[in-house]
């Protein structure tokens, strides 16, 4: 055993000589962990009102305002799909809803909570939090450009609400922004509103890689003494792995937002082709629409993953802690992380299965997607291996985890469906392919989000939430989500195409009349239970228990700061040293059921810890 | 920049290879330029283009931005996403081939009525 | 730059110490500034906007019926009653790339810590970079005049305006913001900020000189970037 614990901590025999002035110990000592390699980090610490809580250079002040940023636009999308499921189960009931108005909302709910929401919640909300505090960071590495990133996605959130009172609404085109119709006239918003989108896109874009520069270089060049790449949780890998995705495949957005700015203000044809509109023809001419799809996709599919992957990190971790359980197969998860991200390269054109692009495309497009299946599932397998004998906490954390694993396997399922170009031509634009997005990047890590929040709550407040009204929240989402998606597929298979603003008599709604109108009962009540969530943690912050250190008994470097909340700096007068990798529960031997990535080998020695 | 590396000294190298790569550098242009000045056609244009671009890329990156002293951590990180630009071209090649044959089809033989 | 000496860490050449690099604690790329472990995963999502605009315009080509303008006839010019093709921008490849070896010589000059020279290398890569700037204005002035528009030309393909103004415009942007914190590092070199550390004026953090080499690195990936639109653009 003490034979295996020498070989672990590596370095003794190119260096014997060296006294380690760091931790105090002999080189050739079990606890024995290279040096620092780069000089303490050097903080700029805010004075007044202004630089500690406005312009604040803290990551974990940034972290809650791109929180807190995210779920003012994620409500106000919430909202919209209200309204969208109003119109939808009670066609004529909200008397000032015109086609328009429906297709307006449609557009502004897809790309709100695609972007501005999910992706905006988990890379700069979870990301800015807990990257620095879990790879043992005292912040992240250029904590200015850390502030300009939000405050540049802030002016994008601004200009994007700002499309609601310009004259002619937001844009009406799609989430995806499809021109030609996109910019031409009758489609809603085609004025002010697809170039305020456009502009608010490109600020994204731009703050994001601010923002997303200092993920990357911190996790790659800022980790504390000990921890290496493979000693990351899993949270941080999948952060980690959807930031490359993001700064590589924002791009494509950004040069299909300008070539479209460029397109509906000099009338470039970029996109355009030779267009007759009632009878007289337009300026554009030779443009190729399909070429912006491609673009969009190239950004869109790994899009798709820039939401899911922190979802699969964070879920990961969560679940272990809850089920005082090793994370099964942590290499396997890690390289599953990666790889999906890698192929989410290969993907894209499976959105755009009939769109008039070259035939051949199927094939590869196709054989790519499901390959993505198999990453995928060893993620799933290995989240059940990992809940499979494990001490299960059934606690509001736990509870969001499972509901995780069940939604995203239907979901995922769905996409199986979908990935194959015969199956998906029938169902193309239907409710399927709604309910089949809902269920595998909107449901699926809304509810790692939900978890998240109530597991790192009472590190960002203190205070834990209250078990109660999560379990109420939780078994009224999961429920009632369920009966909003489940009907969903049904409507795709009878032919019910998405984004119709009514069916009319159609003949096929003979059977959904009711189900839309049962799905829109679900939707408010789904969407009511989320403001739950809100008076729990206005309560919470004024009576809630409080935490005190690291109430989940989890082994991360974020539960072993020197004060709950952690302040600026985050670890006090010394960085952590780590020593294993933070999934260290129930170990064989041990005194505790955790080992805390901090503790040094020689206090456990008798124990049977995996050598990482 | 808020860190600072405990070691001072950078090593630096000799300005000869500096030099070298610049007039490497400027033959190459000008061999790129002598293939529009001869007006190469077809085939031989394309390859001589594409051969003296990388050529110059290639140089830049290895010397000038000292990626060839580089640790293979580094190296490696920058040129593999470039296989998902790559896979970006081939098939773009392929779309414009069917966009162009498309519309040269129902130009000419038209669409069905 | 060579192997930096860590203490307790034992560097291995090619693959084998790419595994150990990765496979190690606190960094990835080792000795490697944090600040230019920055820029050159910037110039790579860079690298992937370009990627997408010559995508981009390698699609609108090579879809398009209708005849593209020669690139050897437009962009020609008139000297002394001879035509010479690509003239203005065989000068302009040429200031490029000299600034390019003056920007790379400055990083060496940095980094022996060689104020002066240094100083005076940045402020000829500045000049270097606003005559190309300016040089591509008379270009675009003088396309203009002919007729070229983003939406329109009399050569032949419309796309040909859009895709030039948008792609050389987007470069140009680029060389002209390199070309003013090329102002600004000469000016903090000459003055001395990275020898005795100075504080920077917005980000309060100590500067050194591998500043001046993290500026380099996007100054030669401007040029790189040129290299590719002067085989696209100007030679296809």
């Amino acid at each position: 055993m003490s034979d295996e614990l020498e070989n672990k901590s590596g370095y003794q025999a190119q260096s014997s000589e060296t006294v380690n002035e760091y931790s105090g110990s002999a080189v050739g000592d079990v606890d024995y962990v290279r040096p620092a390699e780069v000089s303490d980090q050097d903080l700029y610490h805010g004075h007044s009102f202004i630089t500690k809580w406005v312009f604040c250079q803290d990551a974990k002040v940034i972290g809650v305002q791109y929180f807190l940023t995210a779920v003012f636009t994620g409500i106000v999308g919430l909202i919209l799909s209200w309204l969208m499921r109003l119109q939808l189960g009670f066609p004529g009931l909200a008397g000032f809803m015109t086609a328009e108005h429906y297709y307006q909302f449609v557009t502004m709910h897809g790309m709100i909570m695609v972007v501005y929401f999910l992706t905006a919640l988990f890379l700069g909300g979870f990301g800015n939090y807990l990257i620095p505090l879990m790879v043992g960071a005292r912040d992240m590495v250029f904590p200015y450009v850390n502030m300009i990133s939000f405050w540049m996605f802030f002016v994008a959130v601004a200009v994007l609400m700002a499309s609601f009172f310009v004259p002619g609404g937001p844009t009406g085109s799609g989430w995806t922004l499809y021109p030609p119709q996109a910019i031409l006239e009758g489609t809603p918003g085609s004025g002010a509103g697809i170039l305020l989108m456009l502009i608010s896109l490109s600020l994204f874009v731009i703050g994001f890689t601010m923002g997303g520069l200092n993920y990357l270089i911190t996790v790659l060049q800022a980790r504390t003494r000990g921890m290496t790449l493979m000693r990351m949780p899993l949270t941080v890998w999948g952060i980690f792995t959807a930031t490359v995705l993001a700064m590589l495949a924002f791009p494509a957005l950004l040069v299909s937002s300008i070539m479209m700015t460029l397109d509906k203000v000099l009338e470039t044809s970029f996109f355009m082709p030779t267009i007759i509109k009632a009878g007289e023809v337009l300026g554009y001419g030779g443009g190729s629409p399909i070429l912006f799809q491609h673009l969009f996709w190239f950004f869109g599919h790994p899009e798709v993953y820039i939401v899911a992957l922190p979802a699969f990190g964070i879920v990961s971790d969560l679940i272990s802690v809850h089920s005082r359980k090793n994370i099964f197969g942590y290499r396997m998860m890690v390289w599953a992380i990666v790889g999906i991200g890698a192929l989410s390269f290969f993907v894209w054109a499976h959105h755009m299965y009939v769109s008039g692009m070259n035939p051949w495309f199927g094939f590869f497009f196709a054989t790519t997607t499901l390959i993505i299946a198999v990453p995928t599932a060893m993620k799933v397998y290995n989240w059940i291996l990992t809940l499979w004998r494990g001490n299960i906490r059934i606690n509001t954390v736990m509870l969001w985890c499972l509901g995780f694993i069940v939604t995203f396997v239907n979901g995922g399922i769905t996409g199986i469906f979908l990935g194959n170009v015969s199956v998906d031509v029938p169902l193309s634009d239907t409710y399927f392919v709604v309910a089949h997005f809902h269920m595998v990047m909107g449901i699926a890590p809304l509810m790692v989000i939900m978890g998240a929040v109530y597991h790192w709550f009472p590190l960002v407040a203190g205070r834990i939430l209250d078990e109660g009204l999560g379990k109420w929240h939780f078994w009224i989402t999961f429920l009632g989500a369920y009966s909003i998606y489940f009907p969903m597929h049904y409507l795709g298979f009878i032919g019910v195409p998405r984004r119709y603003f009514e069916m009319y008599d159609s003949p096929y709604m003979t059977s959904g009349v009711g189900l839309n109108e049962f799905i829109s009962l679900a939707a408010f009540i789904v969407g009511a239970a989320q403001f739950i969530l809100i008076y729990n943690i206005i309560k919470t912050l004024k009576t809630g228990k409080l935490a005190g250190k690291n109430p989940w008994q989890a082994n991360s470097l974020e539960w072993q700061t020197s004060t709950v909340p952690p302040e600026h700096g985050n670890f006090g007068e010394k960085l952590p040293v780590v020593h294993r990798w933070p999934y260290d529960f129930s170990v064989p031997g041990a005194k505790d059921d955790f080992i805390p990535q901090t503790v040094p080998p020689s206090e456990v020695i008798d124990t049977e810890v995996e050598k990482t | 920049m808020s860190e600072t590396n405990k070691k001072e000294q950078t090593t630096t190298h000799k300005i000869g290879i500096y030099l070298w790569i610049w007039g490497l550098l400027f033959v190459l242009s000008f061999f790129s330029y002598m293939v529009d000045w001869y007006q190469f056609q077809g085939m031989l244009r394309w390859s001589l283009i594409l051969i003296f671009m990388f050529l110059k890329a290639g140089l830049i990156m290895a010397f000038f931005m000292h990626l060839f002293w580089e640790r293979y951590a580094l190296v490696n990180v920058l040129l593999w996403p470039m296989t998902a630009i790559a896979c970006f071209i081939f098939l773009m090649v392929a779309e414009f081939e069917y966009t162009l044959f498309s519309r040269l089809f129902y130009f000419f033989v038209g669409g069905v009525q | 730059m060579s192997d930096p000496k860590i203490e307790g860490y034992q560097f291995k050449p090619g693959f084998r110490g790419m595994v150990d690099d990765t496979a190690s604690d606190q960094t990835m790329f080792k000795g490697v500034h944090w600040g230019k472990a920055m820029m050159w995963i910037f110039l790579l999502s860079d690298t992937f906007v370009f990627s997408c605009f010559l995508i981009s315009y390698m699609k609108g080509r090579g879809s398009t019926p209708v005849e593209w303008p020669n690139a050897s006839e437009v962009f020609g010019l008139h000297v002394f009653g001879v035509d010479v093709p690509l003239l203005l921008i065989a000068i302009m490849t040429f200031v490029l790339i000299t600034s390019s070896g003056t920007m790379a010589l400055a990083v060496k000059y940095g980094y022996e810590k060689n104020r002066k020279m240094c100083g005076w290398l940045i402020l000829a890569t500045a000049i270097g970079g606003l005559t190309f700037v300016g040089m591509q204005a008379f270009e675009w002035s003088k396309l203009i005049h002919e007729g070229v528009r983003p939406w329109e030309n009399p050569f032949g393909a419309a796309q040909f305006g859009s895709f030039f103004f948008m792609i050389t415009g987007f470069h140009g942007t680029h060389v002209s913001i390199g070309v003013i914190f090329l102002f600004i590092y000469a000016y903090k070199t000459f003055a001395g900020h990275y020898d005795e550390e100075k504080r920077g004026w917005f980000t309060s953090m100590k500067g050194n000189y591998v500043e001046i080499e993290i500026l380099g690195l996007y100054w030669h990936f401007v040029d790189l970037v040129w290299v590719f639109i002067f085989a696209f653009f100007y030679l296809w």
